[in-house]
């Protein structure tokens, strides 16, 4: 293969990683604080995506203006479905934590569905194909705006995490519900917070890819299974791990995708993930231990 | 149902439900004279059997499978290309079907033994869309998102049928079968381990209990099971493809029937076809398919969130009201 065409198809890889990272991120906290799989995870990434491609056909918003409204509004859905759904699920029986969330993507599937019908729907904007030349590869603007800002995003969480009480409350929360709520941290508080926030950065990618890719109800289905490598694959509540994972996936899916055509390499990372939850189910770089589930 | 021992008046009103219950499921075809009505009573028999197999490995064993479909799908391709590749009876097929999901069953299970929660889902989920990915690009064998027929004059010997009230026939049977291997397990030695196991996987083990071989076994039985449906679901529609036999969708609905209708007993997963599916297709008939399964979402949620035992909890709890009331039991 040439050296050119390696360098475009490599890029390329990492671009659709970072966008894989925002959805990851989130995926991968809400599991680690709340020790729940968010099946609905990517269904607020459809919702960004309708919220973006409304105000655009109805008012003529730009995208990168109405993320200012549509992510607040994707995070006070978060914050109802937590109040409503998810924290009347913790500590409930296993087939309540796994069902919930599913019976959730189901209903916001269909209620989009119903709402809007199966339309593919676009929006066009004036940089949706702009493109900038690094030497002899081609980037696309929209891909790298989303690039950056996913990789903006995990970074502030990191910090987050790290540098504020408040983050180490929720790592507090992960790392022991029980005795963190002994130390008078709001449990209930911590998980609104999280899920929330973690759903804000679905729908902000939502937005964020309306330039790029047509919305339909059935969006979120393609990227939730992917999703679900990655974050297993970097230690499901491991947010480095998941944001290393998706740049690998990303450029896995690129490269097999360029050889052997994307329904092989859809194969191919499945048959990776069974190998790497067989052999490895903590993850490339999760914390030995965390597979086990309480 | 609980440890009480029951009386012959209690004893005596089960086998009249029973005689009665079992005249009226004879009688289905003579009462459902329209063609849709008995279309959809078979298709709730083909769900009854999916979530009683499914039950199977996730009521019993406590392993909640989102990759059923796959043998489902396995069940549906072998008898149909058997048939129609060598001109194999469906009938033959449907026993193939089975041991080969079986021991996909058997693999998949010696495989994820070891994972919990989340981590089972997950690796089942990755199974299914494995199988669905290589039915939808195996074109050379199962002629991809095309699909497959089957000719419609292959007669009772080829498991196809001229009168719907030979499939609603076949289809109790189907039921039966499932029935009786889940009532089976119920009452036998592997039934009490595969519970003691859901329960605490350590203490069976620490009392002696082969967890992996039990895990094996009953995801093996739960493959073979579904993959029958699936073989009895292709002669019935005639026409299979990766998107009504393979599809994550498909996997999903199977968890759910078993879910409304109470996972882990034998009764309630047939309660939640019988409720689920017809309710399913009104709502389709009346509404659309959107907000059908927007209802089946909603159902789900409000289901394991308010009674993780499904429905039959608590038509259980209503039965014996009644029966208190009526002074059959005390």
């Amino acid at each position: 293969m040439p050296l050119d065409l390696t360098l475009q198809i490599l890029t390329s890889g990492l671009l659709l990683g970072g966008l894989y990272a925002l959805l990851a991120v989130g995926l991968t906290l809400i599991f680690g604080v709340l020790r729940v799989v968010n099946f609905a995870h990517a269904e607020f990434m459809m919702l960004g995506m309708f919220g973006a491609y409304w105000l655009w056909a109805l008012w003529g918003i730009d995208p990168y203006l109405s993320i200012f409204i549509v992510v607040p509004g994707v995070f006070l859905l978060g914050v109802l479905t937590d109040r409503l759904v998810i924290q009347r699920s913790i500590g409930a029986p296993e087939v309540t934590v796994v069902f919930a969330t599913l019976g959730v993507s189901i209903f916001l599937q269909n209620a989009a569905l119903t709402a809007w019908s199966a339309d593919i729907r676009s929006v066009t904007t004036p940089y949706g194909s702009a493109v900038v030349e690094l030497g002899s590869v081609r980037i696309s603007v929209p891909m790298l705006v989303s690039f950056v800002v996913a990789l903006a995003f995990a970074t502030g969480l990191w910090l987050f995490l790290n540098r504020t009480m408040f983050g180490k409350a929720i790592q507090a929360v992960a790392q022991n519900r029980d005795a963190a709520a002994l130390m008078g941290i709001d449990v209930g508080r911590v998980y609104l917070v999280t899920y929330s926030v973690a759903v804000a950065a679905a729908g902000a990618m939502g937005v964020l890819i309306a330039p790029l890719f047509s919305v339909y109800p059935r969006v979120g289905l393609s990227y939730i299974v992917t999703v679900f490598v990655i974050v297993v694959l970097g230690g499901l509540g491991s947010v480095v791990g998941a944001v290393i994972a998706a740049l690998l996936v990303g450029v896995i899916e690129s490269v097999v995708g360029f050889l052997l055509g994307t329904a092989w390499a859809e194969l191919a990372y499945f048959l990776v993930f069974l190998a790497v939850l067989v052999v490895r189910p903590q993850g490339l770089l999760g914390r030995r231990g965390a597979e086990v589930y309480q | 149902m609980s440890g009480a021992t029951p009386s012959t008046a209690r004893r005596a009103v089960r086998a009249v439900g029973l005689v009665l219950l079992l005249a009226l499921l004879l009688a289905v075809p003579a009462l459902l004279d329209s063609a849709y009505w008995l279309d959809l009573a078979v298709m709730v028999l083909v769900w009854a059997a999916l979530a009683s197999a499914w039950n199977i490995s996730a009521g019993y064993a406590g392993g909640l499978s989102l990759g059923h479909a796959a043998f489902f799908g396995v069940g549906a391709y072998t008898a149909v290309l058997l048939f129609n590749e060598l001109g194999v009876s469906p009938w033959l097929g449907m026993l193939v079907g089975a041991v080969l999901a079986g021991l996909l069953g058997a693999l998949l299970g010696v495989i994820t033994f070891r994972l919990k929660g989340p981590f089972f889902v997950l690796a089942t989920l990755a199974f299914g869309f494995v199988v669905h990915i290589l039915a939808v690009n195996w074109r050379g064998l199962t002629r991809g998102a095309a699909g497959l027929t089957l000719p419609f004059d292959g007669g009772p010997q080829n498991m196809l049928f001229a009168d719907l009230s030979t499939y609603w026939y076949v289809g109790l049977g189907l039921v039966a079968l499932v029935l009786g291997v889940s009532l089976w397990i119920e009452r036998s030695r592997l039934g009490y381990y595969l519970v003691a196991l859901r329960e605490d996987e350590d203490a069976a083990r620490s009392l002696g209990v082969r967890v992996v071989g039990c895990k094996v076994i009953a995801a093996a039985i739960s493959a073979a099971l579904t993959a029958v449906a699936g073989t009895f679901y292709a002669t019935f529609i005639q026409y299979i493809d990766p998107a009504s036999t393979t599809q994550f969708e498909l996997s999903v609905q199977i968890a759910l029937v078993a879910i409304v209708g109470g996972m882990g007993t034998a009764l309630g997963p047939l309660l939640g076809a019988v409720i689920v599916i017809p309710l399913g297709e009104v709502l389709r008939a009346s509404l659309g398919g959107g907000p059908a399964l927007a209802v089946y979402g909603l159902l789900l949620v409000v289901i394991v969130l308010t009674a993780p035992n499904g429905l039959i909890a608590g038509l259980r709890r209503v039965g014996r009201r009644v029966g208190v009331a009526t002074g059959v039991v005390r």
